[in-house]
């Protein structure tokens, strides 16, 4: 078998789940990609077996009807909203509405919890409980280079849930990140998700393949406590998410929940993911699952 | 026959040969990582200045009328088809332009089989780019072109090659190989077009008359795990006889818009293909990332998978985006890529000589964030010239008998 080409004190270390140090992370990230995608493979293996598993989310538009919200909802598609409200009661009254035509046992997640925290409708509690009190099940996503601790500890409070721990910008320095990721979860067993790859791109000079999947790769390696490291399935598209997964990744977000079959099945958007999931060596979940 | 991966991998480290059991074997059995490590390693060996290549040059296609048909292009248009053109020698010229401006030194210049353009029509292209042009390179006309042009001709493919080579075809691109076995050919409807043996005797021909040229896969389509390894070794074998092909390129079949349908091949098919490839082809010096098909990031994680070259900044592309694949990279782009991944960015010709280092670290370029297609919506212009070639099919015939406006 090729041999990892990787230091063998950190390897071990990564394989048993300790917390590398920031040194440790440092040569890592200075391997070469084959071998840190390996070890991350190994590790991400180890941990959650071969299965991968995916959300498929609807996000809803100001024209989306009831029933269409009622027919998403009772096929156990993921109902997310996005910050377009101007005022805290605009936005409670959106997800009581949204609440209300999808029904109670819908997943109703949205929101950036840095996007609540930049609006300064009120203090981030506040905002929270009222969202939460409206019908709010979970926030969406919070950018660990955007908001605090405390915003993030907020969240629970509230008795929201979190759909992933995120990155918006691009990092200058990865090892930096995937700290501050750590920082982000330690004490926070709630958190089960971690999106290292930026929400937000350049047009002109977006993130290249090598950074993202050292970033995938080095997330898994140094963030034990996080069960899923998870890729927007829409956002990096089926080639490089199905790369991401052979590099620690185990979850995809942000499936679509349309099924058009036009084209015929293998064109629909589950059996693509399912397609890429086991051209990648691994196995979906039940789709729905949440990481 | 049983192999372990303990000894193909000492095989392959020592310079070894595959057979093909042995490469179906790790085609289907050897883990990703393990086709990559052992890919790696055989570009390192051949590759060992950490030098990753590219080259600026444009890609047009002079024309979309073709009687090929295909059924896995989404780019022909048939003869009398109103949205089927041919480039004027005008518009060629103002591509040309468009790229030495850009810094490129070539042309790849491809098209449908249009029964209207007779080899005159190349031939007096040729000489008109050349005289205007003198040290643009010219990379034209795949296999089933020279084909095309042989049967309309009449004359024997060699033939056919030494007047396009006296005009100023400087070398041919490895297009319309798709998978080089006839049963998958006939499935595909090209084998009318060219054969394996034929698009193989092509290059044979080209590179006895000293041309140099690349070979291509695409795959993805009705072919089996053993047709495409098969079309490797043809390939190799071609390749031990000659020594002509500069590089290999694969990519996946894009399916959108195209009589076939169906679906792509993922991104992990293509990394694993691609390394396949590098570990097959050991007599094949140089392979080329398909960012084109792939996106640049899995073009560039192909710098991972054997691949030691970006292929080209395109500037334009026609055939691949009809079948819904718009991917773009201008040169700052691919440098930064390369470079990105670990290695040195030069720019190369076609031969895959280094031509320098990258012209932005030279001078500045404009940014180019999406491909030039052939010609603007809604162009249906004919070129003036075409009236001088005569027509073989009774579309042709009835264009060039009426008036013509005068070419934008």
């Amino acid at each position: 078998m090729m041999n990892i080409e990787i230091n063998h004190a950190i390897a071990a270390r990564a394989r048993a789940g300790e917390s590398l140090t920031e040194a440790e992370l440092a040569e890592l990230d200075s391997t070469d990609v084959l071998s840190l995608g390996m070890l991350a493979d190994e590790v991400r293996r180890a941990r959650t077996g071969t299965a991968v598993t995916y959300t498929r989310v609807f996000e809803p538009g100001p024209e989306t009807d009831a029933p269409s919200l009622a027919a998403m909802a009772a096929r156990g598609v993921e109902i997310r909203l996005a910050l377009t409200a101007a005022s805290l009661d605009e936005a409670a009254s959106r997800i009581a509405h949204v609440r209300k035509a999808s029904g109670p046992d819908a997943r109703l997640t949205g929101f950036s919890l840095a996007d609540l925290s930049a609006r300064g409708w009120a203090p981030i509690g506040q905002v929270l409980a009222a969202l939460r009190s409206a019908g709010l099940d979970a926030i969406a996503d919070a950018p660990v280079d955007a908001v605090t601790s405390a915003e993030v500890d907020a969240v629970a409070a509230a008795g929201l849930g979190l759909g992933a721990l995120s990155v918006r910008g691009v990092p200058d320095q990865r090892v930096t990140l995937v700290l501050k990721a750590r920082a982000a979860l330690a004490g926070r067993p709630w958190v089960s998700a971690f999106a290292p790859l930026s929400r937000e791109q350049s047009v002109s000079a977006p993130t290249t393949g090598y950074h993202d999947v050292r970033m995938v790769a080095l997330a898994r390696l140094g963030l034990p406590a996080v069960s899923a490291i998870q890729v927007d399935w829409q956002q990096y598209g089926p080639k490089l998410a199905q790369v991401a997964l052979t590099f620690g990744a185990s979850h995809l977000d942000r499936v679509s929940p349309f099924d058009d079959t036009a084209l015929g099945s293998r064109r629909g958007s589950v059996e693509e993911v399912r397609r890429n999931i086991v051209a990648a060596g691994f196995t979906p979940a039940s789709p729905g699952t949440s990481a | 026959m049983s192999h372990t991966l303990a000894e193909l991998q000492t095989r392959i480290e020592t310079g070894g040969r595959l057979g093909a059991a042995e490469a179906l074997f790790l085609y289907r059995s050897a883990p990703t990582w393990w086709l990559g490590g052992m890919a790696d390693l055989v570009r390192r060996r051949k590759h060992p200045d950490g030098v990753v290549t590219y080259i600026i040059d444009r890609n047009v296609n002079y024309t979309n009328v073709c009687v090929a048909r295909c059924n896995f292009c989404a780019f022909y248009r048939p003869v009398g088809h109103g949205e089927g053109y041919v480039l004027s020698f005008d518009e060629i010229f103002r591509k040309i332009d468009e790229t030495l401006a850009l810094g490129g030194a070539q042309l790849l210049l491809q098209g449908g089989h249009n029964p209207d353009l007779p080899l005159a029509w190349y031939e007096d292209l040729f000489r008109a780019v050349k005289a205007r042009y003198p040290a643009l390179k010219l990379h034209a006309l795949s296999p089933p072109e020279v084909l095309h042009l042989s049967r309309m001709s009449r004359l024997e493919v060699p033939h056919v090659i030494a007047r396009l080579v006296a005009a100023g075809l400087d070398s041919i691109p490895g297009g319309g190989a798709e998978i080089l076995v006839d049963r998958v050919r006939k499935l595909l409807n090209c084998y009318g077009k060219a054969s394996a043996d034929e698009w193989l005797d092509v290059m044979r021909q080209a590179h006895r008359a000293g041309l140099r040229t690349t070979a291509t896969m695409m795959y993805g389509t009705v072919e089996s795990d053993e047709e495409r390894l098969e079309h490797m070794l043809r390939l190799r074998a071609v390749q031990d006889e000659t020594g002509g092909f500069t590089a290999f390129i694969a990519w996946s079949y894009q399916p959108e818009h195209t009589e076939r349908g169906g679906a792509e091949a993922t991104g992990i098919e293509y990394l694993r293909t691609l390394a396949l490839a590098r570990l097959v082809l050991d007599n094949f010096d140089n392979l080329q990332a398909s960012w084109v098909t792939q996106g640049g990031k899995v073009g560039q994680l192909s710098l991972a998978f054997g691949a030691n070259d970006m292929g080209s900044v395109m500037i334009e592309e026609n055939v691949v985006r009809a079948a819904g694949a718009a991917y773009c990279m201008d040169e700052v782009e691919i440098v930064r890529h390369v470079e990105d991944a670990g290695f040195i960015a030069k720019r190369r010709s076609m031969h895959y000589e280094i031509l320098g280092n990258p012209i932005i670290r030279e001078r500045e370029l404009p940014r180019q964030l999406a491909l030039a297609t052939a010609r603007a919506d809604g162009d249906t212009s004919v070129p003036a010239e075409l009236a001088s070639y005569p027509a073989r099919s009774a579309a042709g015939k009835r264009q060039r008998s009426q008036p013509r406006s005068p070419v934008a």
